[in-house]
């Protein structure tokens, strides 16, 4: 897996796999069409289905093409390719009678424009709590307890042991066990994010280093994709045939998104394949049940943000730092925000290669640990030093340069960002910089890109039209004309190329 | 019809890709590779990539000189 992936990308490679049907299923509900069209499409996408949405009739792809200027034409192809890998857009094969024609499947366009009228009795929005709610459970109480779980979980894989504090959340119940759900930290162990040693004991691997410096909202979707895949094979284990939960579970989450937070909605408006997901996603963090009234939950913002634009995942991070700040005793220990920059979570960093952190936060010096040498420990400051050694075993883990140079920067002590403005110099001494960057070279021998290769073709115009083709939505690596090879990233979309051109011929 | 093989594509140095080529042919009995394509580019098995790796930094240890560490006072 390629360093820090954006989340919506880990979240496409998912649905690209899913098959039609499921997607027909999946559309049925608006909120889901909805978040699909907010979160997954690029703007010229999103342009082409806004244009579609209202059509009656399929419109012709010749016409389209009038649309575009010459060269946009690869981008307009790109859109197109990703509308049709979503299934919102069928694109018909032309033949002698008619034009080619580009519509909108029907459930994707019934379900957006009953979302955008808000018409309908789907419910597909979530019903919302009619019983009298706790005037304690406040956004702020949300957020400090949405905080407080994923930093369990955080804290679980970088394999420290759980603060415990006594906070407000803490009151309700969670305290009574430190760390995370037995049936989260399963499926952290399954989906490799840390490994079981000989022991018995727990340690991070590799996927978990590229986990933990990744921005709350991706390490939100990464752990809800382990769990649906975790579903998708124990259902396959169990009774294969229905597939029907696959869809419940995605099309919920995506409902969840379109609630608001702070609001408590009704749990028995749910089906009970979502109710069984409730008590998943509040070891998520994602939901809060009151455990004196199990009526209502309460979407958190690790909830309500899922499906929104990377300019408000930073106001989550942002958000659940504040959250944990108020927390006595416990500031600035979500390490992981590169918004924190209280004094409690300053690194300093000298030219030598040392460094002082001033924390006591156990996740933020397991962090440290990954990739440097630390040396000593007091009550409120560790000290350590960056090797060769140390960033080489960090970058065979999956680390790079890059992710240990802006978490370094991110987290520099107060004074170091001001004396840096004074001077106008960079944050940290660009001697440290660059040598990390060398040490980076210096292992990363080789580049790696999986996909496919392409070759035996029967005739050059075959060659041609396909390495054409191939590059228009974006996927072709490298080619060869001499040799008539080529390499691509994805496969899904030039075999359907194939099928249609063998039939067209 | 054209053929589709799966594989992972590995850019590198020349030298690096020569390396790489000899792991193949004398430790691996030609198991990895699939496809030469020109001199700082190779086609191989996805599973292999792991072993070619850790075969790679061996050869490459051999070349290596320990770093002093620094005399100071930690």
């Amino acid at each position: 897996m390629a360093s820090a992936v954006p989340s919506s990308f880990m979240l496409s490679e998912y649905l690209e796999k899913l098959p039609g049907a499921t997607f027909r299923k999946l559309y049925q509900q608006p909120s889901t069409a909805f978040a699909i069209f907010r979160r997954m499409l690029p703007p010229l996408a999103k342009v082409y289905v806004q244009a579609l949405l209202y059509m009656s009739t399929p419109f012709s792809v010749k016409d389209l093409n009038v649309w575009v200027r010459p060269e946009g034409e690869t981008a307009s192809k790109r859109a197109i390719g990703i509308l049709r890998s979503l299934h919102i857009v069928q694109v018909g094969q032309p033949d002698k009678t008619r034009p080619q024609e580009i519509q909108l499947t029907a459930n994707f366009k019934r379900s957006l424009r009953l979302a955008l009228e808000g018409g309908g009795s789907h419910n597909s929005f979530g019903v919302p709590s009619t019983l009298p709610v706790d005037p304690q459970i406040d956004i702020a109480f949300l957020d400090v307890w949405a905080g407080r779980i994923w930093q369990d979980i955080l804290y679980y894989v970088v394999n420290s042991v759980p603060i415990r504090t006594d906070n407000r959340a803490g009151s309700s119940g969670y305290s009574a066990h430190g760390g995370p759900r037995a049936a989260v930290r399963e499926l952290l162990l399954m989906g490799g994010l840390v490994q079981r040693r000989d022991g018995g004991a727990v340690q991070i691997s590799e996927h978990g280093f590229n986990f933990l410096l990744q921005e709350a909202n991706a390490q939100v979707w990464t752990l809800l994709l382990l769990w649906l895949e975790a579903a998708d094979r124990s259902r396959a284990a169990g009774q294969p045939g229905t597939n029907l939960d696959n869809v419940e579970m995605l099309s919920f989450l995506f409902m969840l998104a379109s609630l608001e937070l702070g609001h408590a909605y009704d749990t028995s408006a749910l089906t009970e394949t979502r109710r069984n997901m409730l008590p998943a996603l509040a070891d998520f963090g994602l939901i809060y049940i009151d455990p004196r009234n199990r009526d209502q939950y309460f979407p958190t913002r690790l909830a309500t943000t899922l499906t929104s634009s990377s300019s408000a995942l930073r106001s989550v991070s942002a958000s659940l730092d504040a959250a944990t700040k108020k927390t006595p005793g416990d500031a600035g220990s979500l390490g992981t925000n590169p918004a924190a920059t209280d004094e409690n979570g300053g690194i300093v960093v000298e030219t030598n290669y040392r460094l002082y952190a001033y924390t006591s936060s156990p996740l933020q010096i397991a962090i440290l640990n990954l990739f440097s040498r630390l040396n000593m420990r007091w009550p409120n400051m560790v000290s350590a030093r960056l090797t060769r050694e140390s960033v080489r075993e960090a970058i065979a883990d999956g680390i790079t340069a890059n992710q240990i140079i802006s978490y370094l920067a991110a987290h520099a002590h107060p004074q170091m960002v001001r004396q840096a403005a004074a001077k106008g110099t960079p944050v940290l001494p660009p001697t440290v910089v660059d040598q990390i960057r060398l040490w980076q070279l210096e292992s990363e021998r080789m580049r790696t890109t999986p996909g496919f290769l392409f070759k035996d073709f029967d005739s050059l115009d075959e060659y041609v039209d396909m390495s054409k083709y191939a590059e228009e939505i974006g996927v072709l690596v490298w080619k060869n004309d001499r040799r008539r090879i080529f390499f691509v990233s994805k496969v899904e979309q030039l075999r359907d190329w194939l099928r249609a051109r063998k039939k067209g011929v | 019809m054209p053929r589709a093989i799966r594989g992972v594509l590995i850019e590198c140095e020349p030298a690096i890709k020569s390396i790489l080529v000899h792991i193949d042919s004398n430790e691996l009995k030609n198991d990895a590779i699939i496809e030469d394509l020109d001199d700082t580019r190779l086609v191989v098995k996805e599973q292999m990539v792991k072993t070619l790796k850790s075969r790679l930094n061996e050869k490459l240890k051999e070349t290596y000189r320990p770093e002093q560490p620094l005399e100071d006072s930690d």
